[in-house]
């Protein structure tokens, strides 16, 4: 009898919790399937063409892989540049520096290709136990827009599971097992590789039969990260990234000049200097949401790079930027990220004036530290 | 480019044209092109005088570990020593402090037998100094023959006293982008 009553108290208990889960599931799963949808990006006026990714690799058609690549061209004799944002989809300045790229520049020589989301499935969820918001929103020039803030890797919906170690292809390089789903640990890629190595293999794709002559991958680092606030060159492009660090610092902004170490494999700046004809060329910006200093993690973080934490950590000197009150807000790691392009346009031009990539429309740096990102987006 | 390169150029000059206003302390070139270029330390600072140099049109050959037993073959008539400390240069070059310096000293040695002139550099500022640094630092300055400096890396006077208050003239600029008018200078 007692037990009968204790199985039955059981039984209740589970139907409560089962209520519960399902109550939590139904107003959660709008929220995450959500991040599916792409974010409603402008069409600026210089864009003379949106392909897809997989116009130069086929096999990612119709998968979570394929993503837009914006072309810019000036029908004018000149090089050509591909800007990559969002291989880390939780590092925003990155693809938001791409974004105000492709609704600003107007090509005046050459051929620009942009793909502002260059790890799309990434894009598609939050890190689990991080906290870190799914979007942010700005009260831009032409409304309000929102903006996805996804992860730093492939989502495991689309490459599942994870191998124990991960060996990069074409060195048998042996890294953590979830770096298999890191986009700049997979290059020069492979087209029966996995969902990651197939996208990596598709850009390297564009790159050699487009025969694109500059290729900048856009970071961002946590603020105790030693490399940062820094152009990470290719051999062969170290000529144009120190031509454009003397050009910054002309204008007033100071960047550092990382060599690529030649025994880092998969990453793009490595790999796809390598293994294409191409420049290439990588830069971070500071960004506390990736930190793990990092107290409260909101949408305000994201944007104004404010956190006591990383003061305290700048005066215990653990950091590898300066970092006081004033943080290191949204738009001043993307006005980084845009003077930082346009200077290596700029040195690229000094170097090679026959494959010169002009751009106009594109705000300056002091523009942009001292406007915000609002009017230009 | 078209319309950034021009504004370089004019800061470039208008760089230059300050320092000239302020008067250098090295009164007369010293320096024969074609000069060849190494660093002292193994820092990526070698890679922005490279443009320095090349946006002034100077003629040179680097070699980031160039050795002094190569030296002659290499027809320079002058050596830059770009000095600053990385531990990731030293290692990515494979090599010790200790070896890298002990090289950049036969070079200098090298290079005197052979009757070239030699201009130091420090350009990395604040960032290239500390322990590692300031024992290429103390090393190499006391062997040049002039010395230009990013102000930065100099707060604590410690170039002046390497070069013996005079004895080796020594520069002072505040960015790398002016270091380039100094530098020029000091070439026939
Ligand atoms: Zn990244």
């Amino acid at each position: 009898m007692e037990l009968n009553r204790l199985h039955l108290s059981n039984r209740n208990l589970n139907l409560v919790l089962l209520a519960i889960l399902v109550t939590v599931c139904v107003y959660v799963t709008p929220g995450y399937l959500a991040m599916r949808r792409p974010d409603a990006l402008r069409q600026g006026p210089g864009v003379t063409r949106i392909a897809h990714l997989s116009d130069w690799f086929a096999d990612i058609k119709g998968t979570a892989g394929d993503t837009d690549v914006y072309i810019l061209d000036s029908g004018k004799p000149g090089g050509s540049a591909l800007i990559l944002g969002g291989t880390h989809a939780n590092e925003p300045a990155g693809y938001m520096a791409a974004i105000l790229m492709l609704e600003n520049a107007v090509p005046l020589q050459g051929r620009l290709y942009i793909i502002p989301h260059a790890n799309a499935s990434a894009l598609t969820y939050t890190d689990p136990m991080e906290g870190v918001p799914r979007e942010f929103t700005l009260q831009a020039s032409s409304g309000k827009r929102v903006f996805r803030h996804g992860s730093r890797a492939t989502s495991p919906m689309h490459q599942w599971p994870d191998p124990d170690i991960y060996v990069h292809a074409s060195s048998g390089q042996q890294l953590s097992g979830s770096e298999t789903r890191n986009l700049n640990r997979a290059y020069p890629g492979r087209a029966d590789g996995n969902f990651t190595e197939r996208i990596a293999y598709a850009i390297t794709s564009l790159i050699r039969k487009d025969g694109i002559d500059l290729t900048i991958d856009l970071h961002e680092a946590a603020p105790e990260y030693p490399v940062i606030n820094a152009i990470v060159a290719h051999e062969r492009a170290m000529p144009t990234a120190s031509g454009a660090i003397l050009n910054l610092e002309i204008e007033g902004v100071v960047m550092g000049l990382e060599p690529s170490p030649a025994t880092l494999r998969g990453l793009s700046h490595r790999e796809l200097g390598d293994s294409t004809a191409t420049l290439a060329l990588l830069m971070e910006s500071p960004n506390a949401t990736q930190g793990r200093l990092r107290g409260r993690t909101d949408e305000a973080l994201i944007l104004t790079g404010k956190d006591s934490q990383y003061v305290r950590g700048q005066k215990l000197g653990r950091l590898f930027v300066p970092y006081d009150e004033k943080g290191w807000p949204l738009h001043l790691r993307v006005a980084r990220h845009v003077g930082g392009l346009q200077a290596i346009f700029t040195a690229h031009a000094m170097n090679a004036p026959e494959r010169s990539i002009v751009l106009g429309g594109v705000p300056t740096y002091d523009e942009l530290a001292t406007k915000g990102l609002e009017p230009f987006l | 480019m078209r319309q950034a390169a021009p504004i370089v150029c004019t800061l470039l000059l208008l760089g230059a044209g300050t320092a000239k206003a302020q008067g250098f302390n090295l009164k007369a070139p010293i320096a024969t092109q074609p000069t060849l270029v190494t660093g002292v330390g193994q820092s990526a600072d070698i890679e922005m005088v490279k443009v320095l140099l090349n946006r002034g049109k100077v003629v040179f050959k680097a070699d980031p570990q160039a050795k002094a037993g190569a030296l002659a073959a290499t027809g320079s008539k002058s050596l830059v020593l770009v000095i600053g400390g990385s531990s990731k240069g030293l290692g990515a070059a494979g090599i010790s402090a200790e070896v890298d310096i002990e090289r950049a000293k036969g070079l200098v040695a090298e290079a005197r037998k052979l009757g070239l002139k030699i201009i130091g550099l420090h350009v990395g500022g604040e960032g290239r100094r500390g322990q590692m640094s300031d024992k290429f630092i103390t090393g190499a300055v006391p062997l040049c023959d002039y010395v230009i400096v990013v102000a930065t890396g100099n707060k604590d006077g410690l170039f002046n006293q390497l070069c013996g208050k005079g004895r080796i003239p020594l520069d002072s600029v505040e960015k790398i982008a002016n270091a380039g008018a100094p530098l020029l200078k000091a070439f026939k």
